[in-house]
């Protein structure tokens, strides 16, 4: 296919003289390879559980709860009155990004896990953050010196 | 007056729930009517079986044919996978033990669903059978998978009754309502199908605990003779043990026992918020 895009249909005779690998014969497994099995203790010990802290478990868990409930009432107050304010702007875009963050650190977590990535892995939590406090800046520039959150999601309607 | 009436139907309503998830949970592989006409009494199939041998690791993964015929077979898949090793392949290796859906060894990947091969019947069709091991494990060999984390896993959420005041000479006497919390937790068989269909198991097996060691940990948690309730729920409170769950619900789609470890782990979240 490389072949007859460059125009060289010609050579596909001598496939010996023009090797060209396709990118479709790239393997996913070669972008991470899985690392070799490796079991902490005998095989017949208990999995040793992370450090156990609420912090980490059930009070962040209640936080995105709560953030993803109170984005709500900040969404529909606006969508039907029709009408915005500064206050009410600034506290949809601290919601609004805080779930973002949140979402996205747990992709992070997910797929760049700190027990095989010891170096990216903090690298991608810290690149989230460093978006994240630029959104909130840009979102904060946007909310004081122009229109505004729910005036500028509107104006994509009425523009 | 009425509650008593259906509590007297109540397991048998539980049971068909039960048949008709299982019956969903492999409906893929179920084929009411057979569509392949037989010719001169014979009704060959064809199964694609993985096989990999760890004596010859430089050797990659193959899928190997096989055909059988279906009129001197089983109508289960474990009864093909016993046919072809007992006449064409014995090196074919698989566990089995019970070959009817309880002790949870058959576990594979069959027509891409994890199922129980005992309880998977043939499809009655031309396509051929495509049997892969439980997906996302190292393979010991062929379809056999490695489980060793699965049950070390297992082992560290300490699955046995835990109290300070056992009664001597006499049972340890539950009520009925509090038994009847159990329900749809100790069928669990640790067949490790829900867990390896788990994307997020997939990704971090090692923190992770999945489905199937969940509901288990659920299982002891609300379990009334129990005392290491608080300390059940403290040692999960981490990032990873419990919350790595994003209710994707894989687990029970594909339960061969028609069980919901996805519930389980909801209302484990919820313990954990309000312990």
């Amino acid at each position: 296919m490389l072949q007859t895009r460059l125009g060289l249909g010609a050579l596909r005779q001598g496939r010996l003289l023009f090797a060209v690998k396709s990118f479709s014969t790239t393997s996913v497994a070669k972008i991470f390879p899985p690392p070799p099995q490796t079991i902490k203790g005998t095989v017949n010990d208990a999995a040793v559980f992370p450090h156990h802290s609420k912090l980490h478990g059930s009070y962040h868990w209640d936080f995105e709860r709560i953030i993803a409930i109170a984005m709500v009432p900040q969404v529909m107050i606006p969508l039907f009155t029709g009408t915005s304010h500064p206050l009410m702007d600034a506290a949809l875009a601290c919601t609004l990004i805080t779930h973002a963050h949140l979402g996205f650190e747990s992709c992070v977590i997910d797929y760049f896990p700190a027990r095989r990535f010891k170096k990216l892995s903090p690298l991608m939590h810290w690149i989230l953050r460093g978006c994240t406090v630029l959104t909130l800046i840009g979102v904060y520039e946007f909310n004081t010196n122009d229109i505004g959150l729910t005036e500028g999601i509107k104006k994509l309607w009425k523009s | 007056m009425f509650s008593r009436r259906i509590q007297v139907l109540s397991p048998f309503l539980k049971h068909f729930v039960n048949r008709n998830a299982r019956m969903m949970a492999t409906e893929a592989n179920i084929s009411a009517t057979s569509a392949n006409p037989q010719s001169q009494g014979e009704n060959l199939k064809t199964f694609e079986i993985y096989r990999w041998n760890p004596e010859k690791p430089e050797v990659k993964p193959k899928l190997q044919k096989y055909t059988v015929d279906l009129t001197k077979c089983g109508p289960m898949v474990l009864d093909a996978l016993i046919k072809i090793k007992n006449e064409q392949d014995p090196t074919l290796t698989f566990r089995r033990s019970c070959r009817e859906g309880i002790c949870g060894s058959c576990a594979m990947n069959i027509n891409g669903s994890n199922t129980l091969a005992c309880i998977c019947n043939i499809k009655k069709d031309n396509k051929p059978t495509k049997i892969y091991p439980l997906p996302h494990c190292f393979i010991v060999k062929d379809l056999v998978p490695d489980l060793t984390y699965f049950y070390k896993q297992y082992k560290s959420i300490e699955p046995w009754l835990q109290n300070d005041n056992i009664p001597k000479d006499k049972e340890f006497y539950q009520s009925r309502a509090d038994r009847a919390k159990l329900d749809g937790l100790y069928e669990c068989i640790l067949c490790a199908c829900c867990s390896t269909s788990c994307p997020s198991y997939w990704w971090n097996s090692e923190e992770y605990l999945g489905p199937a060691v969940l509901m288990q940990a659920y299982r002891w948690i609300i379990d009334s003779r129990d005392q290491a309730t608080a300390k059940r729920l403290d040692v999960m409170q981490n990032s990873m043990s419990v919350y790595r769950c994003h209710t994707i619900m894989n687990c029970a789609r594909t339960c061969p026992k028609g069980l919901n470890p996805g519930l389980a782990i909801a209302k484990v979240k919820a313990l954990m918020a309000t312990a």
